[in-house]
């Protein structure tokens, strides 16, 4: 245990907190101690993780189990970029649940594990090298399976089931690249451009190729990358929208952050470009980029829907750290933050229309705009800002991406993408608007009998719901109008890591 | 001359004569003349054998101090005195362990025939041991056959009958074969006596002459024998001879006769044939391939057969494929192993047949799997001999099966072509021997079911003769287990100066 | 003989045991002295072992007992890699009996089942201990047959046939096994069979046989791997699971099963030697049906719905793990062996432990039937959280060591089988996590449907009734449910300190080996530093 402390204390607060939330017997008899201890831990979490991120680089060596296997926290820019994104956005959410979770049973056990995985995906956000990454992802999978399984319906426990065996499948499927790596690296600690040793992977390229495109695949898993996507549109529809909003934006985020940190810190990306393990991969995200908003158009369930949106838009981040190149690198971590925040907004969404009004599929919510208006309106910005329509976050992103594949000399997936990006937003448009257009122009014949028999007119959620909304859908459109900052970060990262 | 060296002969004519002045005594008397006799003969073999450990050689005793070509020979060595000793022993032993039941099992007034039998069944292996003229070893193969004949029949129960004729009709065979076999030798060579007919085969074979009949006589004598010991294919006489026949007559002919003719048959393979013309004329790997058949063909039977008895005696084909292969394998280690298994064989499979009286007897005398459920909480000495046996058989370590698994095993090394297909049958024999043997032990262990068949109340719990017998044939299985290594020192000994 | 020492371990539990056959016999009477007395003999005896370890482990100390035949002689010897088994062993004899104690309380002939159990220890121990293979071909025919009763116990029709299978099949690998004995003993080049770090071969003369050699190796491995589940030889072990759970747990987990997995080690590096035998295609042919057992195995556990056969099933797989090792034939693919050995001794104890203590608790035997027993048995189902997630291979847990050394050795043996080995090796860890972690989301995480029909259960009448009629199990598990008329009644806890104590000690273990292997692992690359 020697180096920068100030690192360690975002992942053990909450997870400790988390703990004493499970075990405490106060917690479970008087909510308001509960939500006391969430909220104040949320706060803590986000001072505490903007006082790591200022503290400097170095690193903390936490645990050394074998000369290999070292425990080791850090905080690059990568890093930085997800752990701060991740504290402010669990903070939102964190508040919604406090409302929103007044209608489900067994808080505590939600917002203990909750806390949890808050800290475990700090701790991954932190990870200083490959083996740490790993430990904090199977935790992760783990901790995050109760959220999953918060319902207890039949449902949900078969969901959890599917959720931990495909990421399970994909973690070991990159466990089995770990396990080559290490024999053929000099360390795993992560370095921009890559640690692989010449010397040790002489007459082992091959299986080199291979392993990377099992770590792809493996980690793309949590990402909701084809082939392994299919958990997704099971397990976050099932969980109380909160957890499907963290699930969906921030959890499926470290799939992208452990493929960034294998391709780029690992293997480094000049030994995958023109290999068939790019053009795989390529590929694969597109094919995902496609279907998802394929399956999102055909979904009458609204969680479902932005489940297979999720499917699709995370894996144009894929798409853009497939291209392997400087451009591209920036509109995929741009849309790693642009996506988690929308997502967000579009799931709390879900969720305060469900709590008010009970709604779940698509077609039944006709004339919304009579019962919760504003958040109506947040939803739409945050649609539109997903769609990617101009100033909204959205079009910054995929700009960067189109403009990326454009320059990436790689062959016809340089027009292809584009094309299906282009196709993607047109299909991204047709399942998210639908909801605003009937929601404030439900039509002539429609008569609103059901929104007057339950007295719904006006009914907006509360304000620890709508404003976490507000804010999130505020945030889509106000990065989209000002990404100068944000962009010129990425653009310092890409130049160091390509 | 020393007078110890006069014992092999001794020990024949007492034993001959104790049948013959067996049938004016009572069956008692018969009897307890029977045992002393054995008990004398096998002290007798015993001088003999420490006399040829002395010198380290074996000598030649003219009967009536005739000489060739007239006389008749016996020849006593280190070999022949190590398996009289041991004959006498396992006879000895199965006739104390089976005294109760040949009581009940004999006519009162028949008894004293059995002890005839019993008497006239150990002067002739004696005297097959022993003796060095042709013409004697066929005298003495037909008394042997006429005295199993009896021991068989003497029951007069159930299938002991069928049983006791088809045992005389396949030894008849046997026996005609060997006699056919005789003759030609004889017209080949003019010799009966085993030394000078050997001098003249090799002799002809030197020459090249004769040797479509050398090999007829080899076939011949050697399928004769073969049957005579129940070498499978032609062993379809021993599951009932053994399995119907009472038990001591069981263990003496499943442990001793067949070894007897086995034993013979090297006698004349080495004194007469030569070992060396056996080997270059095939005639070695047709026997090996016969055996190891047998090994595996015997188990399977073995493992079909519900009745405990009938079951036994198929492991008995099985164990006969053992030495067959030990003498097939062409070199003098297997011929050792192949001795060795026949003492190893003697002393298993007489305490199993014992071992299996004791646990009949407190099963209502059934034999069957389910009837014997328990029995070996029952009869506890019974159980573990027969537990013993069974783990010999399987080649468990520090019983004698396994010394014999071993020499076979280390014997076949030497050959290079037959070396893995021996390894492998072995291993697959032991494992069919674990199947039936070790099932029947686990049933002996298990506890008894509802609809089992009741257990008479009072059931006897033996008598001691038999416990004597069971305690003294593990304390022999245990001997040739640990002690192995003189044993095995003077058969190879002996067998130097057997040719 | 000045090293008694070496064989005070092996005869003083079989002596003491075949005392209590002879003085248990006929009577029945069981109290807490006999139990204090068996525990303390155990424990005794495991300090012997502690003794004899701390005399030395350089392989030079020796016993040689009596000659079997001319060069068999039957004798001891401590080396690293015995010393690191008999370590296991005594380690976690006293702790199962403990268990035991519990867990057969309510059974009958506890003298007869005891007193096999404490001759077991001493033979596994003769196994550890063994100089030469000979020694070792003796201890394993003799582990055979003592455990045969333990197999029995219940003597229902059920565990007669699990015996007759499980000797059979032991029976027959160690005549297959003999063969590989006696191609040693031909071919040795120091005229015996005792175990010589590196191999013993005389390299020369089984040049000119090398066919013939190997195919005797691969016999002799099939023939040892027997009592280590390889397939296709592997039925017994699921069978086996009828026996009761400290049985099945520290016999059919560890000792049984590893004594298998510990011969072919020493079958491979210790006499044959890997120089011989690296890169033949023996070598492939037996890493080949190593993967097969390990994919085969963790397949069928997740189809497996009865628990204790489901762990089975487990076993076979990762018996396998270390036999993978073992394949590999280089210095780290022992170390990698050894560590999966030692590693999955205690994971998978556990597991049967907790098994077992439900079983016990509640007499429930089924998967489906475990519906939010975590609440209730909060002990027993934290240790066997700690196992599964070890056995999966997540990383803290020690389950993940022995992974990640089996991997390095394998990509370090340049084979491209045993890449393919890494490969089926997650393939059985995702298998792993499926079948361990549907039992934990059940105990923790019961889907309400569940939980009525348990309600319903509860309550008794003709519905258990019905379940216990369709559900035909051994009645070895049917005594439990016989009991758990009574126990329905009152609530089902963690069980007593005799039974938790263990578990707990286990699951420790578990958790310090993953997160300070050091000096476990440093101790396992030297012994294959001098092996390989």
């Amino acid at each position: 245990m020697e180096g920068n402390m100030m690192l360690l204390f975002p992942v053990v607060c909450p997870i400790a907190a988390g703990i004493g939330v499970l075990a405490g017997k106060v917690f479970r008899k008087n909510r308001k101690y509960l939500v006391g201890l969430s909220a104040a831990v949320l706060v803590l979490e986000l001072v505490l993780t903007v006082g790591a991120l200022l503290s400097g680089g170095s690193s903390l060596t936490m645990l050394r189990v074998t000369e290999q296997i070292t425990l080791e926290l850090g905080a690059d820019e990568v890093g930085r970029l997800f752990a701060a994104l991740t504290a402010a956005v669990w903070l939102l959410v964190g508040i919604y649940s406090v409302a929103y979770m007044s209608h489900e049973e067994e808080e505590h056990r939600f917002f203990g594990y909750y806390l949890i995985v808050v800290g475990v995906l700090m701790g991954l956000n932190f990870s200083a090298n490959l083996i740490t990454l790993y430990v904090f992802y199977e935790l992760m999978t783990l901790t995050s399976l109760p959220l999953v399984l918060h319902e207890r319906s039949r449902e949900a426990v078969r969901a959890g089931l599917k959720y931990l065996f495909y990421s399970v499948a994909g973690a070991f499927l990159a466990l089995f690249g770990i396990f080559f790596l290490a024999g053929v690296s000099t360390s795993l600690t992560f370095t921009p451009g890559g640690v692989l040793s010449d010397g040790a992977l002489a007459g082992k390229e091959g299986l080199l190729l291979v392993s990377a495109f099992c770590m792809v695949v493996g980690f793309g898993t949590k990402a909701g990358m084809f082939p392994l996507h299919g958990w997704l549109p099971t397990a976050h529809p099932v969980a109380p929208a909160s957890a499907s909003a963290v699930l969906s934006g921030l959890i499926t985020k470290a799939g992208v952050l452990a493929i960034i940190r294998v391709v780029y810190y690992i293997i480094g990306p000049d030994r995958l470009r023109g290999t068939w393990v790019q053009d795989a991969w390529i590929c694969l995200t597109l094919l995902t980029v496609f279907m998802g908003s394929m399956l999102a158009y055909k979904e009458p369930v609204m969680k479902k829907r932005l489940a297979y949106s999720t499917v699709s838009q995370v894996s144009y981040v894929l798409f853009g750290l497939s291209l392997l190149n400087q451009t591209a690198f920036v509109g995929a971590l741009s849309h790693v933050v642009f996506h988690s925040v929308i997502k967000h907004a579009l799931f709390l969404t879900a969720g305060a229309i469900i709590v008010t009004t009970g709604w779940t599929r698509v077609d039944q919510m006709r004339g919304l705009g009579k019962v919760m208006p504003k958040t109506l309106v947040c939803y739409t910005i945050a649609a539109l800002a997903l769609v990617g329509i101009p100033p909204a976050s959205g079009f910054v992103s995929k700009w960067y991406l189109a403009l990326g594949a454009l320059s990436s000399g790689a062959g016809v997936w340089s027009w292809v993408g584009p094309a299906v990006l282009l196709v993607s937003a047109l299909l991204t448009a047709g399942y998210l608007l639908p909801l605003t257009i009937r929601g404030f122009f439900p039509g002539h014949d429609f008569k609103g009998e059901e929104i007057q028999k339950r007295n719904l007119a006006g009914k907006e959620p509360s304000l620890w719901m709508l404003a976490p909304i507000g804010i999130l859908a505020g945030a889509a459109l106000l990065f989209g109008c000002f990404p100068e900052g944000l962009i010129s970060m990425l653009r310092s990262i890409a130049a160091v890591v390509l | 001359m020393s007078f110890v060296q006069n014992f092999p002969f001794f020990s024949i004519i007492i034993a001959m004569f104790s049948g013959i002045v067996s049938s004016v005594l009572d069956g008692k008397k018969a009897r307890n003349l029977s045992l002393g006799m054995i008990a004398v003969t096998t002290a007798l073999s015993a001088g003999t054998l420490i006399f040829c450990l002395g010198t380290g050689e074996s000598y030649t005793f003219m009967m009536g101090h005739f000489p060739a070509p007239w006389g008749n020979e016996i020849r006593a060595g280190i070999l022949e005195g190590v398996t009289a000793v041991f004959f006498g022993v396992v006879m000895f032993l199965a006739v104390i362990g089976g005294l109760k039941h040949t009581a009940e099992d004999v006519e009162e007034k028949k008894l004293n025939l059995f002890y005839i039998m019993i008497d006239l069944m150990l002067s002739s292996l004696l005297a097959l041991v022993y003796t060095n003229d042709l013409f004697t070893a066929y005298v003495f193969v037909e008394i042997n056959t006429i005295a199993g004949c009896g021991l068989i029949m003497i029951r007069q129960k159930g299938r002991s009958m069928s049983a006791a004729i088809r045992y005389m009709i396949m030894s008849q065979l046997g026996s005609g074969l060997f006699l056919i076999g005789l003759s030609l030798l004889y017209d080949v060579t003019g010799h009966l006596l085993m030394s000078p007919a050997k001098e003249s085969v090799n002799m002809l074979v030197a020459a090249g002459s004769y040797r479509i009949p050398m090999l007829v006589i080899m076939a011949v004598i050697g399928v004769g024998l073969a049957i005579k010991s129940g070498l499978y294919p032609f062993h379809y006489w021993i599951p009932d001879t053994y399995g119907y026949a009472t038990p001591t007559a069981s263990a003496v002919l499943s442990g001793l006769v067949s070894k007897g003719y086995i034993f013979l048959l090297i006698k004349i393979f080495y004194r007469v044939l030569g070992y060396e013309n056996l080997v270059s004329s095939q005639m070695a790997n047709v026997l090996y391939v016969f055996g190891i058949t047998g090994m595996v063909m015997g188990s399977v039977h073995a493992i079909y057969e519900t009745d405990t008895r009938r079951m036994t005696a198929y492991s008995s084909v099985a164990q006969i494929g053992y030495i067959f292969m030990g003498i097939g394998l062409g070199t003098s280690h297997g011929m050792v192993a192949a001795i060795f298994h026949i003492f190893t064989h003697s002393a298993t499979k007489a305490l199993l047949f014992i071992s299996a009286v004791g646990l009949y007897e407190v099963s209502g005398d059934k034999k069957d799997y389910i009837s014997l459920r328990g029995a070996g909480y029952r009869n506890p000495l019974a159980g573990i001999g027969f537990t013993v046996g069974a783990l010999s058989m399987v080649g468990f370590p520090m019983l004698s099966g396994f010394i014999s698994k071993l020499l076979f095993a280390t014997s076949a090394l030497e050959s290079p072509h037959k070396m893995l297909p021996t390894l492998i049958v072995l291993a697959v024999s032991t494992t069919l021997n674990a199947v039936y043997f070790l099932r029947l032990v686990i049933t002996l262990y298990s506890r008894r079911r509802p609809g089992d068949a009741p257990v008479p109340e009072t059931a006897p719990r033996g008598s001691w003769q038999l416990k004597l017998a069971i305690l003294c044939f593990i304390g022999v299985n245990l001997v040739l287990g640990l002690a192995s290594q003189p044993i095995v020192r003077a058969i190879t000994d002996g067998l130097a100066v057997f040719g | 003989m000045s090293e008694i020492i070496l064989a005070l371990p092996v005869f003083f539990p079989i002596l003491s045991g075949v005392a209590m056959l002879l003085r248990g016999l006929g009577k029945e009477e069981w109290s807490r002295k006999r139990e204090l007395f068996i525990e303390s003999l155990v424990t005794a005896n495991s300090l012997l072992v502690a003794m004899a370890i701390a005399g030395g482990v350089d392989g030079d100390r020796r016993l040689v007992l009596f000659r079997l035949y001319s060069e068999l002689t039957i004798m001891f010897k401590l080396d690293r890699m015995g010393s690191v088994f008999a370590g296991l062993v005594a380690f976690l004899w006293p702790l199962a009996t403990l268990y035991a104690f519990e867990y057969m309380k309510h059974e009958e002939r506890k003298s007869t089942f005891f007193a096999f159990y404490t001759i077991t220890y001493g033979i596994t121990m003769g196994i550890a201990l063994a100089g030469n293979l000979v020694t070792l071909y003796l201890f394993y025919e003799m582990l055979t047959l003592v455990t045969l009763p333990l197999v029995l116990f219940p003597l229902t029709t059920e565990a007669v046939r699990a015996g007759r299978t499980y000797l059979y099949y032991s029976i027959g690998g160690a005549a297959f096994a003999f063969v590989g004995l006696v191609f040693v003993l031909g071919f040795s080049a120091v005229g015996t069979t005792e175990f010589v770090a590196g191999g013993m071969l005389n390299l020369v003369r089984a040049g000119e046989r090398k066919d013939i050699l190997l195919i005797a190796y691969v016999l002799a491995f099939f023939g040892f791997g027997v009592k280590a589940a390889l397939f296709p030889c592997y039925r017994w072990l699921p069978k086996a699971a009828v026996a009761p759970t400290p049985v099945t747990a520290l016999l059919h987990a560890v000792a049984v099963v590893k004594s298998g997995a510990f011969a072919i080690l020493r079958l491979t590096y210790f006499s044959f030697g890997t120089q011989f035998l690296r890169g033949t295609w023996a070598q492939w042919v037996v890493m080949a049906a190593a993967l097969v057992t390990i994919g085969f195995g963790s397949t069928m556990a997740v189809k497996e719905v009865h628990w204790k056969r489901r762990l089975a099933y487990s076993t076979v797989s990762n018996l396998s793990y270390i036999l993978f090792g073992a394949t590999l034939m280089t210095p780290f693919g022992l170390a990698a062996a050894l560590s999966h050995l030692v590693i999955h001794a205690f994971m998978k104890i556990c597991a049967f432990f907790c098994a077992g203590a439900v079983m016990h608790q509640s007499g429930k035997t089924y998967i489906y039937e475990l519906d939010g027993m975590g609440k209730k048995m909060p002990i027993t189902f934290g240790c066997l959280l700690v196992s599964s997630l070890s056995l999966m291979g997540i990383p803290l847990f020690a389950g993940f060591i022995s992974k990640w050394n089996l991997a390095q050795a394998a990509f370090d043996s340049n084979a491209s089988l045993a890449y393919t080995g890494v490969v089926v090796i997650l393939y059985s860890a995702l298998m792993t996590g499926i079948y361990m972690m549907t039992v934990m989301v059940r105990a923790y995480f019961p889907s309400l449907g569940g939980l009525m029909v348990e309600a319903a259960e509860n309550a008794g009448g003709p519905h258990r009734d019905q379940t216990e009629a369709e559900s035909p199990g051994s009645s070895a598990e049917k005594k439990p449910r016989a009991r758990k008329g009574k126990k329905a009644a009152h609530k089902v806890t963690d069980p007593s300190w005799k039974m938790t104590v263990p578990l707990v000690i286990f699951a420790a273990a578990i958790l310090l080996i993953g997160l300070h292997p050091a000096p476990l692992m440093r101790l396992l690359t030297m012994i294959g530093g001098e092996a390989g």
